[in-house]
């Protein structure tokens, strides 16, 4: 399939035009903003009930979003510190690895979504 | 054999034979869509108890144990087909065909064999079946990457007999039932359903075998081998407490590994261990609830897992490539596999009202209530980290992310169908779980509806999104690089291999050097005996053929003499 950059927005099936507001400029932010909006009334939210948590640490206000930040955080940490360790080029196994090859084309169909 | 007992097993086989006789086209793949159908009629239409019973060599067999945790495995099990043969419906490949049949048909008789010698025959079927679905890629590297998955898995089938042939001599029953961990019998079984379960350090088949298979191969591949070895944990070592922390460990170290990997198929294959995890901490727990949400999570499992191959297949199918760093900004065009891969994205990272916030809830709820502090804190840890990856990194960087300037046609009508029907599955089971949890071995009494616990899964959920936009906008967040990342095979992949080598080349130069130092006394002895016995020598000078003629005609006169006299 060739690649196309000068391609008509107005080919692509519907759903497609409509996801294109993400890539509008501003619409990042946006989305960015409205998270954090939902997260500060989450943690919030926890005021309101009453938790009846296994652990009394999960009765804190806002534990398990806390939890989910400092979480996903350590995990990107820790991935790029692993990845400084482990990363190799993609042909170190070679050839015994499929890393290096092309997919077989006889067992693709690569269409351009406007080869009609 | 009544013909309302014959095993659902020997169905899929017996249509795997009947298929090439089929004339390739829409009659064989509607074959293969119809037989899961009448396999899962079959599974649903046993009465709980033994059937089948089959003598065999002075031993008796029990082809059909049917329970209840042995009728959910195999229902999905004819699901898992039937959705992985339709995606696979344009294949024309008699090998793979042949091959998805075989795999799902060993995978079910594995499920409800009664007996381990039934068990191991299924075990290593599943293994034989399965690798041709990575050999039917036909590279050289998709070859040595089969042979390597079929090394292990016939290895786990070995391992599997020799601890089954132990238990017999030790207890006299071939009887598959609830085991203690203690002899060599039991630990050999138990390290056998380890390797197919993927425990770590014994994990990196999965990784290095799936993304290797064809398009449809790894979504077929994605639903049994490991899904089976987690039922013969839940069989055979309930409430084993080791479990529980191997499981812990397998939810956690895979998260690092998924985020840094470049291959999605590669990716969602530690995210396949990591889910793996969560099912086994269920089974080392071993209560009811805890077996509920281990049944309850493999039955979601294999739907949003089969989901995610899918639309990364699909993707793969029109791009030729499944590289995060190759992809980006397909949803353009590729729109409706973009949504049915958001579908099983929310569905493994357990978002409210998909699959996976009804099962996992289950399974850390039994963590919780018994009080496995350091082990919950593991699992929760490990479901932000689902997130990461197969939540975020699988749709952001296939569908999302940089504009890769591919322009690739919508997936096939089959495979959107296929999709579109695990996607509805997966919000099904989400919205309106009952059904499911009627499925379940045990009496089910847990509401994973309350108001605590929505919350308290959006905030963990929505709080690590936020973390990620955080990430994303401060240009911490990784890149996709073309790389690969070490695991644990590089000791048999590389170390061992190296390690022999040195080996063998001390030993060469060593037999060598003393070859040499003996071949060198061995020259200079000759060499001495040459000079002084040789025709030049000194001893061949006084030596000459003439002087041995004198002696013999001296001997013979002494003789004659010695006889006068």
């Amino acid at each position: 399939m060739a690649k196309k950059i000068k391609d008509n927005p107005q080919n692509y099936p519907w759903l497609g035009r409509v996801f294109l507001w993400v890539d509008q400029p501003g619409s990042a932010t946006k989305l960015f903003g409205g998270l954090a909006v939902v997260c500060l009334m989450l943690g919030l939210a926890d005021f309101l009930y009453e938790k009846h948590g296994h652990f009394t640490f999960e009765n804190l206000p806002a534990f398990y979003g806390l939890f989910g930040f400092v979480a996903f955080s350590c995990v990107i940490f820790g991935a790029k510190a692993l990845r400084e360790l482990i990363k190799r080029p993609e042909d170190f196994y070679a050839p015994h690895v499929i890393d290096t090859e092309e997919y077989p084309e006889d067992e693709l169909e690569k269409v351009a979504h406007d080869a009609d | 054999m009544l013909i309302d007992q014959f095993p659902p097993a020997f169905t899929f086989i017996l249509a795997a034979i009947v298929l090439l006789a089929v004339p390739q086209g829409r009659a064989r793949g509607a074959l293969s869509l119809i037989v899961p159908i009448v396999a899962a009629l079959q599974v649903w239409n046993y009465d709980t108890g033994i059937y089948n019973q089959v003598e065999f060599f002075g031993f008796t067999l029990e082809l059909m144990r049917v329970d209840k945790l042995s009728t959910i495995f195999g229902l999905i099990f004819c699901l898992a087909a039937f959705l992985g043969n339709l995606f696979a419906w344009h294949v024309r490949d008699s090998v793979q065909q042949v091959a998805a049949l075989l795999y799902a048909g060993a995978a079910i008789g594995a499920v409800f064999a009664g007996d381990l010698i039934t068990l191991f025959i299924y075990w290593e079927g599943t293994a034989i079946a399965s690798v041709f679905l990575i050999w039917a890629r036909r590279t050289e590297g998709a070859y040595h990457t089969g042979l390597r998955y079929l090394l292990i898995q016939i290895g786990s089938g070995v391992i599997l007999l020799a601890g089954v042939v132990l238990c017999y001599r030790e207890t006299g029953s071939i009887t598959f039932t609830k085991m203690t961990l203690g002899t060599l019998a039991t630990w050999l079984i138990f390290i056998a359903f380890g390797i197919k379960c993927a425990f770590p350090l014994l994990h990196n088949w999965l990784q290095d075998s799936y993304p290797a298979a064809t398009v449809t191969g790894t979504v077929i591949l994605s639903a049994f081998t490991t899904k089976l070895a987690v039922y013969a944990l839940a069989r055979g070592f309930p409430g084993t407490e080791l479990l529980i922390y191997i499981g812990a460990v397998m939810t956690v170290f895979p998260v690092f590994f998924a985020e840094i990997e470049n291959d999605l198929r590669r990716v969602l294959a530690y995210s396949l261990n990591n889910q793996l995890g969560f099912m086994v901490v269920g089974v080392g727990i071993g209560t009811e609830m805890s077996l509920n949400g281990t049944a309850s999570h493999a039955f979601a499992h294999i739907l949003y897992k089969a989901l995610l191959f899918m639309s990364v297949g699909a993707v793969l199918f029109r791009t030729g490539t499944s590289k995060a760093s190759e992809l980006g900004g397909l949803y353009r065009t590729m729109p409706l596999t973009t949504v049915f891969c958001l579908v099983g994205a929310a569905s493994i990272s357990a978002f409210p009202l998909f699959s996976g916030f009804v099962t996992k809830s289950l399974i850390l709820d039994a963590t919780a209530s018994n009080h496995y502090t350091l082990v919950w804190i593991m699992l929760l840890f490990a479901s932000a980290g689902v997130l990461s990856h197969s939540g975020i990194k699988i749709p952001f960087f296939t569908f999302f992310a940089h504009d890769s300037g591919m322009r690739p046609k919508e997936a096939p009508f089959h495979m959107l169908l296929a999709m579109g029907i695990t996607a509805f599955l997966c919000i099904f089971i989400g919205v309106y779980p009952d059904p499911l949890y009627a499925l379940l071995p045990y009496e089910v009494e847990f509401h994973p509806y309350t108001v605590g616990h929505v919350i308290g899964q959006l905030q963990l959920l929505l709080f690590a999104l936020l973390a990620f936009g955080v990430l994303m906008r401060t240009g911490i967040h990784p890149p996709e690089i073309r790389a690969i990342n070490l695991d644990s095979d590089w000791v048999y992949r590389r170390m061992l291999p190296k390690f022999i080598g040195s080996i063998a080349f001390a030993v060469t130069a060593f037999w060598a050097l003393q070859t040499k130092f003996w071949m060198h006394r061995v020259d200079g002895v000759i060499a001495r005996l040459y000079k002084s016995h040789g025709p030049e020598g000194r001893i061949a000078q006084v030596w000459p053929t003439g002087s041995m003629v004198l002696w013999i005609a001296i001997l013979l006169g002494a003789t004659l003499l010695v006889n006068f006299v």
